[in-house]
């Protein structure tokens, strides 16, 4: 334990490097996400096309889509072998991007759709009818659902910041480009390098507490 | 502001839910679209707020076509039946109504307060809106659609779901309220007394077709058929070739006027007074005993009176 908390504090540049990648290559994926599952999202809710019912199962599937089977999906895309393989985009962190929006996208559109849902019906007729135009109206419309939008958030950033399986397969875990704390964790734990394995799981764990803390604070703030 | 509506057609699913050829709602007037439940009247009155696009045909707000801009929505103040509200207190509510129609923030404070303070509402500014009971609710609904000071104010059954108590007192205000805020106001409701009440003109919608047109005076002189007349609250009976519309207590045991012969089915105790239920052929018919009559017994034949009563068509 003691070794742990020296690594931490010690300021190991490899550790900050592995640190803002993970930030920087989840936060991007959640960013993705958040762009194409929120709109995707209000759609489903508020929309009334076919399939719709259908397509409302298949997110709710995917809420729950074991990450190591987008990674090896990804995979088989990416490689170099495989329909996308020109873009030579395996094992690096665009890879992971990729495999990570595809992870947090369906739990961004569920818990949108959920959220929007729960607004009272006649919301978007009222504000329509008070002369809102359509950006004005969804954007009061998502201050209104601001609480399960910002869940829609956290619940992508948590899967994919925590996940591995996915990283794994398409990132490869190099070293000093696609290692990020879960992998890092795999890595040491194999190694039987525990103390450091436990310090980065803290780490982890502490990076996913700030940055829930940072939305739920925006969550919880009370409108006057 | 006059609204008109010219070869107005609504289809939802494939069915004609609303064919109006010709409607006129007179400018600084109050009219009732007055009908049973499904009768179209909600679908009307979204039409001319310019929240659904009609199948056919086109409403107009003075000369311009309601097409669902926003120079058409507008002319319009809507007040839903049902008084949705964006989270946060009444102000909030009330202000956003106003910020959304661009009126100057200096502006807005002042207006919001009257508004509020002519629907009753200035204790309650500061509540969560969506925390009032239903009848404070109805109020802050209608305070800030009628806040809004448009041309043409719609209001859906807007004394639907409310207590007694806040319903009668509503009913004595609601004038007031539109004299002050509202220009030509078009509401909607299924009950008779509201349209009564509170309009001017009245509409008769049944299943999508306008019956009747009217001042309302007019209108209750004169049911074009039965469907309008027994809206009104009348009881139709025929004689001979003609149809006779007889409004609730028109009724007496024998005495002058129109003679019926009626089989008594029962007779019903009302605390104070009696009331034979019975029919004239198979109408049903309700009539007051007065003090001294005979009490019918239950299958026996009594001869009636229709002391009031109007023409029913043609």
């Amino acid at each position: 334990m003691g070794e742990a908390l020296a690594l931490l504090l010690g300021g190991d540049s490899e550790l900050y490097g592995i640190i803002a990648r993970t930030l920087l290559i989840s936060g991007t994926a959640t960013l993705i996400a958040m762009l194409a599952g929120i709109p995707l999202g209000y759609a489903l809710a508020r929309g009334s096309f076919p399939g719709r019912t259908v397509l409302l199962g298949m997110v709710n599937t995917g809420m729950g889509m074991p990450p190591v089977v987008v990674g090896l999906v990804v995979w088989l895309l990416l490689t170099r072998s495989g329909p996308f393989g020109a873009w030579e985009l395996i094992y690096t962190p665009q890879a992971m991007i990729i495999a990570q929006f595809v992870i947090a996208t369906p739990l961004v559109v569920g818990f949108t759709a959920a959220s929007i849902q729960a607004l009272p019906a006649q919301l978007p007729d009222l504000l329509t009818s008070l002369g809102a135009g359509r950006v004005q109206a969804l954007w009061i419309l998502s201050r209104e659902a601001r609480l399960g939008l910002l869940a829609a958030v956290m619940a992508g950033f948590g899967a994919i910041v925590s996940e591995v399986g996915a990283s794994m397969t398409v990132g490869g875990n190099l070293r000093g480009s696609t290692r990020v704390l879960t992998t890092a964790i795999v890595t040491e734990t194999g190694r039987g390098n525990l103390p450091v394995a436990l310090a980065l799981g803290c780490l982890l764990l502490a990076l996913a507490f700030a940055v829930n803390l940072l939305l739920t604070l925006v969550q919880q703030r009370r409108t006057g | 502001m006059h609204v008109s509506v010219e070869g107005l057609r609504f289809a939802r699913g494939g069915r004609l839910v609303l064919d109006i050829p010709s409607l006129q709602f007179v400018e600084g007037s109050t009219t009732a679209v007055f009908g049973p439940n499904g009768s179209g009247k909600t679908t009307l009155l979204r039409l001319i707020g310019g929240l659904e696009r009609p199948t056919a045909g086109l409403v107009r707000i003075g000369d311009l076509p309601v097409n669902g801009d926003s120079a058409s929505r507008q002319q319009v103040a809507f007040a839903f039946q049902e008084a949705v509200f964006v989270r946060g207190s009444v102000r909030r509510n009330l202000d956003l109504a106003l910020k959304l129609r661009d009126v100057p923030a200096a502006q807005r404070t002042w207006r919001l307060t009257e508004a509020a303070r002519e629907c009753g509402l200035e204790l309650l500014l500061d509540r969560a809106a969506r925390q009032l009971s239903v009848g404070e609710a109805q109020r802050a609904n209608l305070a800030r659609a009628l806040s809004l000071r448009a041309p043409v104010t719609l209001l859906d059954e807007p004394l639907s779901g409310i207590d007694r108590l806040t319903r009668v007192q509503l009913l004595d205000d609601l004038p007031r309220m539109l004299g002050t805020f509202a220009a030509t106001t078009i509401l909607v409701t299924h009950d008779r007394q509201e349209a009564f009440r509170l309009a001017d003109h009245l509409v008769v919608l049944v299943d999508g077709r306008v019956h009747a047109a009217g001042p309302k005076a007019e209108v209750y002189a004169r049911p074009p058929d039965q469907a309008t007349a027994e809206l009104l609250g009348y009881t139709v009976v025929h004689k001979e070739d003609c149809a006779l519309g007889v409004p609730p207590g028109g009724w007496t045991i024998g005495g002058e006027g129109e003679s019926f012969a009626l089989a008594v089915e029962r007779v019903v105790d009302m605390g104070n007074h009696l009331h034979v239920v019975g029919r004239i052929g198979r109408v049903r018919v309700d009539v007051r005993l007065r003090r001294g009559d005979t009490i019918p017994a239950r299958g026996e034949w009594v001869t009636v009176a229709a002391t009031s009563y109007v023409p029913v068509g043609r």
